[in-house]
């Protein structure tokens, strides 16, 4: 089975055999694609500088099963530039997308994220943990684990100025009756419902909150990525000014 | 695919298929080439094996791969400690070595940060090269990593870690290919070397 070019973005490589890569792609139509490019190690291989993270692409492939092969690959414009904690950022993406995407499970609305979440990382001065919030809640969305924001669990609207706790399986707690735990703003919850730019006080817990959600539902191999980019986080974290304590991730 | 006849030689020929590259058939090939035209290349080639394979460790100072404590390099008298040049494997070391007039010294990684292969800076030994950094004689860190994104990852770590200790950390330029022709560049290499471009 042949397909025309589509739009791509490489989300790992790994070598694979003498010459090859073995890529994990992300495809507007097809989801997360296994990929054999043959010959792209090869010193003179053409697509060797294309075959990278954060290229837009158009590839072409072949074949059925786990594993496709890569038969065309175009630039579909030029990469995305990022550095410091844009970068560790955009890694985390890459680390959810391969993780909590099923493979050959099509979300063309995830591609749509994932592809906007970059144009907003490599945005100079990028509100960083704006930017990744917005994708995780995108990418749970999609796969139907998008959490409530704007009710609480009696059903009463959530009010900007309340505090809540939260129950994963069924949404903000008003703060009397939560236990312990996480503590987050109602102002905070409507921004992330909203998409909104979150304010510098709000971020620790909307990340709190998200990586709550993602470990849930992603697991162990989530974690562990995550583990690596925080390690990764602190040096890079003075790189821009806005949060030098946060972390990337 | 077992010769049938033999269970050393089908041994010697699973035991070959360990290196890159090389499928059952080019592994026969070689089991026979070296049993019977050359079975002292053969005792040659086990001896070095073995003495490779249990004498190599790393080297104390820049993780290359030596049966030394430190490295021949590392203990070369009249270079220049101020230097230090970051790689990710030891071919590295020997490209560097062989294409410029480097003089300064080098330090392996082994490796680049990969999150999703949970590769992180503890498995690269990056404790070991901050406190390198920490003792103060490196001035300037050069940092030669392969020029992909998690190469230009780790370049930009370790060049934290390099100024939070004070010290230069450069990055080796990358470009248009010397004899190439910009219509077949690709578009990743020529857009760094377009924001990377100097005055002349």
């Amino acid at each position: 089975m042949r397909h025309a070019l589509e739009a791509a973005y490489v989300l790992h490589a790994r070598p694979y055999r003498e010459t090859s890569l073995l890529l994990e792609v992300l495809t507007a139509g097809l989801g997360r694609v296994g990929m054999v490019a043959r010959g792209a190690r090869r010193p003179r291989a053409s697509v060797r500088g294309l075959l990278q993270p954060f290229q837009p692409l158009l590839l072409g492939w072949s074949g059925r099963g786990e594993l496709r092969t890569l038969r065309a690959a175009e630039p579909a414009g030029p990469p995305w530039r990022l550095a410091g904690r844009a970068l560790v950022g955009a890694l985390h993406l890459n680390g959810l997308a391969c993780t909590a995407l099923a493979r050959e499970d099509p979300h063309p609305e995830v591609f749509a994220a994932y592809d906007a979440a970059l144009r907003g990382l490599a945005r100079p001065g990028a509100e960083v943990d704006g930017v990744l919030r917005r994708f995780e809640l995108a990418l749970l969305g999609a796969l139907g684990y998008g959490p409530v924001l704007t009710r609480d669990v009696h059903g009463a609207p959530v009010r900007a100025d309340g505090v809540y706790g939260y129950d994963p399986e069924h949404g903000p707690v008003p703060a009397s009756a939560a236990h312990g735990g996480l503590r987050l703003r109602g102002a905070t919850l409507l921004a992330l419902a909203r998409g909104e730019a979150l304010p510098e006080a709000a971020r620790p817990e909307a990340r709190a909150l998200l990586r709550m959600l993602l470990a849930r539902h992603f697991g162990a191999r989530q974690r562990r990525v995550r583990e690596v980019l925080e390690t990764m986080a602190r040096p890079l974290a003075g790189r821009t000014a806005e949060t030098p304590h946060g972390t990337a991730t | 695919m077992p010769t049938g006849f033999s269970t050393l030689v089908d041994g010697l020929i699973e035991a070959l298929r360990v290196l890159p590259g090389v499928g059952p058939r080019s592994a026969q090939r070689m089991a026979f080439h070296l049993l019977e035209r050359d079975r002292e290349g053969a005792r040659r080639l086990a001896q070095a094996l073995l003495a490779a394979a249990e004498g190599v460790g790393r080297c104390r100072e820049c993780r290359t791969l030596t049966e030394d404590e430190r490295c021949a390099l590392c203990a070369t008298p009249g270079r220049d400690r101020s230097q230090l040049c970051v790689v990710e494997t030891p071919a590295d070391v020997a490209a560097v070595e062989q294409a410029t007039g480097y003089r300064g010294l080098y330090f392996v990684l082994g490796g680049h940060l990969s999150p999703l292969d949970g590769i992180g800076p503890a498995e690269l030994g990056l404790d070991q090269l901050e406190a390198r950094l920490a003792a103060g004689e490196v001035r300037e860190v050069i940092l030669a990593t392969n020029p992909t994104v998690e190469g230009e990852t780790t370049a930009q770590y370790i060049a934290e870690l390099a100024r939070a200790h004070g010290v230069l950390p450069t990055r080796i330029a990358h470009g248009v290919p010397v004899g190439g022709e910009l219509e077949h560049v690709d578009v990743g290499t020529l857009s760094h070397a377009f924001a990377g471009r100097r005055e002349i």
